[in-house]
C-alpha cells in the first residue's frame, strides 16, 4: 500500500541556492559528413530539493543536455561550449577519476528502461554491492545492509535483494533503479523518462514515491519527458525544449494557467483532457525541424499560427532573428518575438 | 442499429508452465461486445490485460480458443477457405501501434498501397494509381504524387502512421482496429491523428481503438470497455464511464492518469497488477486491490451486470446481480 | 506562411545515390567501404581475366610439346610450363573461367534452396518448418569433405554439372540455418503481420515482404558459398578427384605435385595458380567483410573510431573531432 502525501507545486518562486547551473551549453553531434547542434545555447539553473521538468518532443534535445550534465555523452556527441557548474564550479573538461567521484555523488541518473541499466544476470543485492563499494570503503555486509535499507526507502521488501531483474516486474525494476540512484545521497538526480514504459498505475506509484522521497530526502531532480501533464503535477517549474533550445521556463502552474510560447499553448493543447467538454483540438501542425539544418530566425516559425506576413517588421523578425529569453513574469522567461516590443 | 462485428464469449487460453506442472494462462476470459458502423469503441487496459490479444483474434492472427466471432451475422470464428478468409481480410483491417514497423522498409507507399487493392480486386492495374493518389489525400498527405514514391524512412513518423492508415481503408473495410496507434508519435502529433480517426467515422466504419491512454479514447471513442485481467470489467457510453464509472479499477485508473488541470491528490495505490492470470481461482481478479471489496468477492467470480441502462460492469457491489434482475423484474435464482 | 499541412515537411533522405550513374544503391554503399571496394576490383579483375581468357591464351593450354617443357617463365611463356610443356599461363586463364563459373552457380543454387526454405520454414512455422528444420540437420550432420571424396572417387562423369550439385547440396544447409534465423526476427515484424492481414499469400510473403529485407544476409550466404566451393573444388582436383581433362587451377597444381615440381625447384607451377586462387578467395572474403560492416551499423561505427584513432596516432597535429 503506498500513500503519498499531498504537497501541491510551489506556486511562489522561492529563492533556493542552485544545485546546478547550465551557461550557454552547447552540444553538437560531429561526424565526418556534418555537423548538428542538437542543444544550442540553454540556460538553465536548479535548486536545491526542486523538482525540474525538461519537457520537449523527440529530438529536441532534452536527453541530449541530461547526458551532458551527468558527463556521459558518447562520440559522436560532444559539448562544444558552455559550462555546467556545481556548487559554482565547472565539472566540464574534468578528468576521469574525478568525474568518476563526481557522478554518483553528486549527480546520478535514472534511465527509461530499467533493464537498460540492470544487468540481467546479477542478482539485484549485487548490483547495489558493486555500485557502493566502487565508489566508498565499506564491506560487503555493510554495503548489503545499505541496500536492504535502500529497497525499503522505495517500498520494496528487503528480501527482493537476492531476485533476479527479470524476476522483478517493470514498475519494481524502475524503483531499483531509483533506490540506486540515491544510494550515495547525491544532490541532483537525472530522470529521463523514468516511468514512459510503465502502465498508468504503476506511472502513478512511481510518482508518488519520487515525491515522498524527494521531500524526504531533499534531493533536486531534473525530469526530462514528453508528457508535459505529468510534469504539471509533478514540478515545481517547468522547461520547454524545442529544437535545442529552452522556448519557455515558468512555474509549474504559471505555464499552465499563462503559457506564452505558441509551442508551449501548442502542446498544452495536444492532450486531451479527462474531464471537462471535449473540444476539437488542433495540436501542431508540420514536424519538428531536422537540427542539421534548422529554419532561419525562429525555429517555431514555419509552424507557428502566429508568423503571418500581415506584420511587415514582425515577419522579418520572426524568419531572421533569434529570439532570446527575456523575462515575462516572475520566474517565467519566454524566447518568442512577440514579447518584445 | 445492427453491429458489423461483433464477439460473444470470447476466450484465449496459452499453455504456460512445463511437463510437470502444466498451466493455462487466461489471456482473455469470457469477453462479449459489439461493433456498429459510423462508432468508435475504444478498448482500454494495462499492458497484459488482453486488449492485444482480443484484436489480434479479431484479425485471425491468433486463433480463439473457444467462443464466437461473428462478422455481419456469421460465426467466421471457424473459416478455413480460402474465399471465405479473403473476403473477412477485405472487411476487417489493422492500424499497427509502430509507425515504422509495420511498413516494409524496402517497398515505397505506393507500393504498399496498390497491394491491398490488388489483392481484393478493388481496381485493375490502370487504375491503381489514382486509387493510391485518392487515398493519400484522404488521409491528408499532400502532395499525394510525391508522398507516393517515398520510402517508409524518408516520412515522419505521423506521416507513416497516416500511410499505415491509408493502407488499412486501401480494400474499403468496414471495421478497422487500431492498436495503439499514436503511443509512438510525439505529443503534438497525436492530436492530428485522433482527428483523422473522428473524420473517418464519416465512411460509416466501425472502429475498435485498443489504447491504455484513457484520455485520448475519450476524445475519439463514443463507447469504451474496460479490461483487466483478461476481462471486461466495465462497458458503457465513454463519457458517462468516466465521469461516473462504476468497477473500482475504472476508478483506479481515472485517478492514476496524469490530468494537468488537477493539483496532485493523495490516491491509495494497492500492489498488483492487470496482466492476465494464470489457473486464475474463483472470485473477482481485482478482490486484492479493491477498497470495496466484501466476502462474496472472494468466493464467487461477478459477472457482467446492466446496473443502468446501457452501463455494464463485473462487481458485486457497485453492480450486483440482484439490480439487474430487479430491472427485468425476474425472480432471483 | 504560417500554418503547415502535415505532409510538407518531409525528413531529410539518408543515402542518396550520388553518382549520376544508374547504380542500385546496395551496389553503392559496397563501392563506398574501402574493404569490399578492394574486394570487389580482386574479383572483378579475375572475372575480367576469365572473360578474356580465350583471347590472351596464346597456346594450348593441355598442348604437348616436350621441347618446351618445364620451362621457367618468360616471354614466350609467361608463367613457365608443365613438364608436358603446356603453357601455365592458359592453364591459368582458362582455368578462371571454370572455378568462377563452379563457384558462382555452386553459390546460387545453394542459396536459392537456402533462402527458400529457411524462410519459409520461418514463416511457416508448424509441421512445414520441422519437416524443413530436420531436411536441414540430416544435410548439417553430413561431413562435407568426406563425402566429396567419396562422391568424386565413384562417379563416372565428373563433369561441372555434377560439381556443382554435389556442392549445392553439401553446402546449403548451413546458409539455411542462418537465414532462417533472420526471418524468425522478420517475421514478428508488425509489417509481416500487416501484409497478412491485408490478406496476401504465404508465398507472397515470402518473397515479396521478408526476402527483400534480407538481401545483405542471402547476398553474404551467396559470397560465402561461392569461395567455400572454389577451395573444396581445388582442393578435390589437387588430390587427385578431379576430371584429368579439365583445365583448372586445381588441375595445373595436381599435375605439379604429381610431377614433382618443387623437388626439381620449379616455383612456376605452383604460385601462379596458387596466386590466382588467393585473388580471388581473398577478394571475396573482402566483400564479405564490407557486406558486413556496411549491413550492421554497429561495426561501422566501430570501424569509423578504430580508423581515426589510427589517423590520429599517425597525424597528432589533426584536431579530433
Amino acid at each position: 500500500m503506498t500513500l503519498a502525501f499531498s504537497v501541491t507545486p510551489d506556486a511562489s518562486a522561492e529563492r533556493r541556492t542552485p544545485v546546478v547551473e547550465l551557461e550557454n551549453l552547447v552540444v553538437d553531434y560531429v561526424t565526418r559528413t556534418q555537423t548538428t547542434r542538437a542543444v544550442d545555447g540553454v540556460s538553465l539553473s536548479i535548486g536545491a530539493g526542486e523538482i525540474v521538468g525538461l519537457a520537449g518532443e523527440s529530438g529536441c534535445g532534452k536527453s541530449t543536455l541530461g547526458n551532458a550534465v551527468m558527463q556521459i555523452l558518447r562520440a559522436p556527441a560532444q559539448v562544444t561550449s558552455g559550462r555546467v557548474l556545481f556548487d559554482g564550479e565547472n565539472v566540464l573538461g574534468r578528468r576521469r577519476e574525478e568525474l568518476r567521484r563526481f557522478r554518483w555523488r553528486t549527480v546520478s541518473m535514472v534511465f527509461q528502461s530499467a533493464m537498460n541499466a540492470l544487468n540481467p544476470v546479477m542478482r539485484t543485492g549485487d548490483q547495489f554491492v558493486d555500485m557502493i563499494r566502487a565508489h566508498e570503503r565499506v564491506s560487503k555486509h555493510e554495503a548489503l545492509g545499505r541496500a536492504g535499507d535502500l529497497l525499503e526507502l522505495v517500498g520494496i521488501d528487503r528480501r527482493r535483494l537476492r531476485a533476479y531483474p527479470h524476476e522483478l516486474s517493470g514498475g519494481m525494476r524502475q524503483r531499483v533503479v531509483i533506490a540506486m540512484a540515491l544510494a550515495l545521497r547525491p544532490e541532483l538526480v537525472i530522470m529521463d523518462e523514468p516511468t514512459t514504459a510503465l502502465d498508468v498505475v504503476v506511472q502513478r506509484e512511481i510518482l508518488q514515491q519520487i515525491r515522498e522521497l524527494q521531500t524526504e530526502l531533499g534531493f533536486a531532480v531534473l525530469f526530462i519527458t514528453h508528457d508535459l501533464s505529468l510534469l504539471l503535477e509533478l514540478a515545481h517549474r517547468i522547461a520547454i525544449m524545442y529544437a535545442g533550445e529552452i522556448v519557455e521556463e515558468a512555474p509549474a502552474a504559471r505555464l499552465r494557467d499563462e503559457p506564452r510560447h505558441p509551442y508551449t499553448v501548442g502542446l498544452l493543447s495536444s492532450f486531451p483532457p479527462l474531464h471537462g467538454p471535449v473540444e476539437r483540438l488542433a495540436g501542431i501542425p508540420g514536424s519538428p525541424p531536422d537540427l542539421a539544418a534548422p529554419p532561419p530566425g525562429c525555429r517555431f516559425h514555419p509552424r507557428c499560427p502566429h508568423c503571418t506576413r500581415d506584420d511587415a517588421a514582425l515577419y522579418a523578425r520572426q524568419v531572421g532573428e533569434r529570439p532570446l529569453l527575456r523575462v515575462v513574469g516572475e520566474g517565467h522567461r519566454v524566447a518568442c518575438h512577440r514579447e518584445t516590443p | 442499429m445492427t453491429p458489423i462485428l461483433e464477439v460473444r464469449a470470447l476466450s484465449k487460453q496459452f499453455r504456460s508452465g512445463g511437463l510437470l506442472h502444466p498451466s493455462r494462462l487466461h489471456a482473455v476470459d469470457d469477453v462479449t461486445f459489439a461493433l456498429r458502423p459510423g462508432r468508435i469503441t475504444a478498448l482500454a487496459g494495462e499492458s497484459g490485460s488482453g486488449k492485444s490479444t482480443v484484436a489480434r483474434m479479431l484479425l485471425r492472427l491468433i486463433a480463439p480458443s473457444s467462443g464466437e466471432v461473428l462478422f455481419e451475422g456469421r460465426n467466421v470464428a471457424g473459416d478455413r477457405r480460402r474465399r471465405d478468409v479473403l473476403r473477412y481480410r477485405k472487411h476487417v483491417q489493422m492500424i499497427f501501434q509502430d509507425p515504422f514497423g509495420s511498413l516494409n522498409p524496402a517497398k515505397t507507399v505506393r507500393a504498399h498501397l496498390e497491394r491491398p487493392l490488388r489483392i481484393h480486386g478493388i481496381v485493375g492495374r490502370r487504375d491503381a494509381r489514382a486509387s493510391v493518389d485518392t487515398l493519400l489525400e484522404t488521409v491528408g498527405l499532400v502532395p499525394a504524387a510525391t508522398v507516393a514514391d517515398k520510402y517508409p524512412h524518408e516520412l515522419s513518423g505521423g506521416q507513416r502512421q497516416r500511410v499505415a492508415i491509408a493502407r488499412a481503408l486501401a480494400a474499403n473495410p468496414k471495421v478497422v482496429i487500431a492498436d495503439e496507434p499514436i503511443s509512438m508519435l510525439d505529443v503534438s502529433i497525436r492530436i492530428g491523428i485522433l482527428n483523422l480517426m473522428r473524420d473517418l467515422k464519416e465512411l460509416e466504419i466501425a472502429f475498435l481503438y485498443v489504447t491504455h491512454d484513457l484520455a485520448s479514447a475519450r476524445y475519439v471513442a463514443d463507447d469504451i470497455l474496460v479490461m483487466y485481467a483478461g476481462q471486461i470489467v466495465e462497458q458503457g457510453p465513454v463519457d458517462e464511464v468516466l465521469a461516473s464509472p462504476l468497477h473500482p479499477y475504472t476508478r483506479l485508473l481515472i485517478a492514476s492518469v496524469p490530468d494537468g488541470e488537477r493539483t496532485l491528490e493523495p490516491i491509495e495505490i494497492r500492489k498488483g497488477t492487470a496482466a492476465a492470470a494464470v489457473d486464475p481461482a474463483p472470485g473477482c481478479r481485482f478482490v486484492d486491490r479493491c477498497p470495496l471489496a466484501i466476502d462474496v468477492c472472494r468466493r464467487e467470480t461477478p459477472e457482467l451486470v446492466e446496473a443502468e441502462p446501457g452501463r455494464i460492469a463485473r462487481c458485486h457491489v457497485t453492480a450486483p446481480r440482484q439490480r439487474e434482475d430487479h430491472l427485468h423484474a425476474q425472480p432471483a435464482a | 506562411m504560417s500554418q503547415l499541412q502535415p505532409a510538407l515537411e518531409l525528413a531529410p533522405p539518408p543515402v542518396v545515390s550520388k553518382s549520376r550513374l544508374p547504380i542500385p544503391g546496395w551496389l553503392e554503399l559496397l563501392l563506398r567501404n574501402p574493404k569490399s571496394r578492394v574486394g570487389l576490383a580482386m574479383v572483378g579483375f579475375m572475372i575480367f581475366v576469365a572473360v578474356v581468357a580465350p583471347l590472351i591464351s596464346v597456346s594450348d593450354p593441355t598442348g604437348f610439346d616436350l621441347y618446351a617443357a618445364r620451362q621457367a617463365p618468360s616471354w614466350h611463356h609467361l608463367f613457365g610450363t608443365t613438364d608436358q610443356g603446356s603453357d601455365i599461363f592458359s592453364q591459368v586463364v582458362l582455368g578462371a573461367r571454370r572455378s568462377l563459373l563452379l563457384g558462382a552457380a555452386a553459390g546460387a543454387l545453394a542459396t536459392v534452396l537456402a533462402a527458400t526454405l529457411g524462410i519459409l520454414a520461418a514463416y511457416s512455422g508448424g509441421i512445414v518448418d520441422e519437416v524443413i528444420n530436420f531436411l536441414t540437420n540430416v544435410f548439417l550432420v553430413i561431413p562435407v569433405i568426406p563425402l566429396l571424396v567419396v562422391i568424386s572417387s565413384y562417379l563416372k562423369s565428373r563433369n561441372m554439372g555434377t560439381m556443382i550439385l554435389v556442392l549445392a547440396l553439401t553446402l546449403w544447409a548451413f546458409e539455411a540455418r542462418i537465414l532462417r534465423g533472420q526471418a524468425l526476427q522478420l517475421k514478428n515484424r508488425d509489417f509481416v503481420m500487416a501484409a497478412k492481414v491485408a490478406g496476401e499469400s504465404t508465398w507472397r510473403i515470402v518473397f515479396g515482404e521478408i526476402m527483400p529485407n534480407m538481401i545483405s544476409r542471402i547476398a553474404a550466404a551467396f559470397v560465402l558459398v561461392f569461395y567455400v566451393s572454389l577451395l573444396v573444388d581445388a582442393g578435390l582436383e589437387f588430390l587427385g578427384l578431379g576430371d584429368s581433362t579439365h583445365v583448372s587451377w586445381g588441375m595445373t597444381l595436381y599435375w605439379a605435385q604429381t610431377n614433382s615440381a618443387v623437388l626439381q625447384g620449379e616455383w612456376w607451377p605452383f604460385v601462379f595458380p596458387g596466386i590466382a586462387l588467393v585473388i580471388t578467395v581473398l577478394g571475396l572474403t573482402l566483400i564479405l567483410a564490407g557486406i558486413d560492416e556496411v549491413s550492421n551499423p554497429r561495426l561501422r561505427d566501430e570501424v569509423r573510431v578504430r580508423r581515426h584513432l589510427l589517423r590520429s596516432l599517425v597525424f597528432p597535429s589533426r584536431r579530433a573531432a
